[in-house]
């Protein structure tokens, strides 16, 4: 299973990281970077490498959006869906040539961002990007794999009919190779605990890998490895939150909107949880050991130092996550059995590691391990479905 | 020779599609389906006209003796699908694939005909129709053709209906027959239902026959073949 970088602000974090071995390409984000210095960067970051277009918003000029070729506002001022019945030729046209101009290893079919998603999104969908890019690619003899860009919403999971709909759709598409899936995320915890969220989403992946599909899922958080177990191609590792988890704010342009800087956090591969850094400081004078709850990497002597300030716009412990889980996600196995064992003994192993730390140091849930056992139940009902 | 077909168009809807469709069909040089001389669509009259060159053979109505066996069944399905991939290349669903369409050449190959007119026809209408015999018949419909759900509509569509045919060639009945599922059901309520056989009291179930069966003919598309090329890799696999 290979590791993205989920690129967004501070994107040089990643590109660094990915120059130093970590992870197996980028998936690079438009708002944050101009489309001619993407176009500048050194084959090597885009050889492996995918774009996200980001026309959730179709007309949003969030960033750096509007230098992209194909960014509609550019083709006619005040862009609207309408539009969309003369120009979505043109735009795909414009979305395949800048894709295969950066010489990506994917080509990303676009996706537009629907609050309700009626069934007439579906239909517009196929009308307005799937065709008119799959024919495109066809008619010009491009020989890249395409990625269809799907944003799952929570109602696609829970409910059967939308579920059927969505899947119908994803699968119906005769030239499309893969799937670029994005699990819209309105959870208010920072780790997902819900057991039925979860399962689905397994469901959901594995009806994917049946169908043969490629999965690349976009906007992972520590899930991600949770998800490995359905087998998909690819999960993704960001830096800041809104590069793990997906919310449609982030391509929104609102002006002066407040804005909260979060606490620094660092994530331990043996407890599968981010651990905001003021219990690390309670873990270090309750708990002698307390390094060792935490992975070695370069970055963890610095950040172990008394001297080291924490706050949320250092890299190292962003980078120190990219290190840990892309070394956390190359290491589960191959097979799918094994690879639910493996999962299933560290995640007990966490448990036992968190009733240790929780004798003398108390933890919120946003760092507790909380999700734990549920993640485990998620495992064994997934489990008792294959067996079946 | 030539075959003059006549017949009312009941639905509009999608009209530049169907056009574009004709006229990829009309183009259409190949063995497996009778050359198209002429395609009409009479927008005032709502009628449309097809004359088309006559194939000699027998339909596989006619013909099902022949392929009773599985390797038989799956040398043909092999031919079929290579025939349809044809037209699934150009986004064009047969929707009508039934034993009455598929004529047997005296060289063994199939023929499909028929092609494209049950995009005109009206289902509604069609799901009325009880004899297994008349043109478009739902009783070798989908699920998502019965249900009149448009959208839904693309190549594993025709995956339903050749897993009926195969099924159907084996068992010498129709699979959703309610004589032998053993119930009161007619058989388009069966296949709503999902409710088929794999064997008769003289025919014992073939394993490749029931995986090919199981796999075509799933409610949701989702859950069939995704794509002729997967489907051609199992055919090929029984061959």
């Amino acid at each position: 299973m290979k590791v993205y970088h989920q690129t967004g602000f501070r994107d040089n974090w990643n590109r660094e990281s990915y120059l130093n071995g970590i992870g197996d390409g980028l998936i690079f984000s438009p708002i944050n970077i101009d489309a001619d210095k993407l176009l500048g960067f050194d084959s090597i970051l885009k050889v492996n490498s995918f774009l996200d277009p980001q026309l959730y918003l179709l007309n949003e000029a969030k960033g750096t959006l509007h230098t992209y070729p194909y960014f509609p506002g550019n083709l006619k001022p005040d862009f609207s869906t309408p539009d969309l019945d003369n120009s979505n030729l043109q735009i795909a046209q414009l979305c395949v040539d800048y894709q295969v101009a950066n010489n990506f290893k994917y080509l990303v079919i676009p996706t537009r961002y629907n609050e309700d998603n009626p069934t007439s999104y579906f239909i517009q969908s196929t009308e307005f990007f799937v065709l008119p890019f799959c024919e495109y690619v066809r008619g010009n003899n491009i020989n890249k794999k395409i990625l269809l860009s799907v944003i799952v919403k929570p109602i696609m999971l829970s409910d059967e009919e939308k579920r059927n709909e969505a899947l119908n759709w994803i699968t119906s598409h005769q030239q499309v190779d893969g799937v670029y899936l994005i699990f819209e995320n309105n959870f208010n915890s920072k780790q997902i605990k819900d057991f039925d969220y979860l399962l689905n989403t397994l469901r959901f992946i594995s009806v994917l890998k049946e169908n043969q599909m490629e999965v690349h899922i976009g906007y992972t958080n520590t899930e991600a490895i949770l998800y490995s177990i359905a087998m998909p191609d690819s999960i993704s590792i960001g830096s800041y939150e809104n590069l793990r988890s997906f919310g449609i704010k982030r391509f929104q342009d609102i002006e002066n909107s407040p804005m909260r800087a979060p606490n620094a956090r660092l994530y331990s591969s043996k407890l599968f949880q981010w651990i905001d850094y003021q219990y690390i400081t309670a873990m270090k004078s309750l708990l002698p050991s307390y390094e060792d709850f935490f992975d070695d990497s370069e970055f963890k002597p610095l950040m172990f130092k008394p001297e080291f300030k924490w706050h949320f716009a250092k890299p190292e412990p962003y980078k120190h996550y990219f290190y840990v889980f892309d070394n956390q996600i190359k290491s589960i196995p191959i097979e799918q059995i094994c690879r639910i064992e493996k999962l299933k003994e560290d995640l007990r192993s966490a448990i036992t590691l968190f009733k240790k730390i929780e004798n003398v140091v108390f933890l919120d849930d946003n760092s507790n391990g909380s999700h734990l056992p549920t993640w485990l139940n998620v495992i064994n009902a997934y489990q008792r479905e294959l067996d079946n | 020779m030539v075959v003059i077909k006549r017949g009312a168009i009941k639905s509009f809807t999608s009209l530049e599609r169907i056009k574009r469709e004709v006229e990829l069909l009309s183009e259409l040089r190949s063995e497996y389906y009778p050359q198209q001389h002429h395609f009409n669509i009479d927008v005032k009259t709502k009628e449309f006209e097809i004359v088309e060159s006559y194939i000699e053979g027998k339909t596989l109505r006619d013909s099902m003796a022949e392929f009773k066996e599985p390797k038989d069944i799956f040398r043909l399905l092999s031919s079929l699908t290579k025939g349809l991939a044809i037209i699934w290349d150009k986004n064009i669903v047969h929707r009508d694939l039934k034993p009455e369409n598929i004529i047997i050449r005296p060289s063994g190959l199939p023929c499909i005909i028929d092609l494209g007119i049950a995009r005109f026809i009206d289902l509604e209408a069609l799901t009325k129709t009880i004899s297994p015999i008349g043109p478009c018949t739902p009783i070798y419909a989908a699920p998502e053709q019965l249900n009149n759900n448009k959208n839904l509509i693309d190549p594993r569509t025709d995956f339903f209906g050749l897993g009926i045919i195969s099924l159907e060639l084996f068992l010498g009945v129709h699979p959703f027959d309610p004589n032998i599922v053993g119930n009161h059901y007619s058989i388009v309520e069966n296949i709503m239902q999902n409710i088929y056989a794999l064997e008769t009291g003289s025919v014992k179930q073939n394993n490749s026959v029931t995986e090919f069966a199981s796999k075509t003919l799933k409610t949701q598309p989702y859950q069939r073949f995704r794509n002729y090329q997967m489907l051609n890799d199992f055919i090929s696999q029984q061959e």
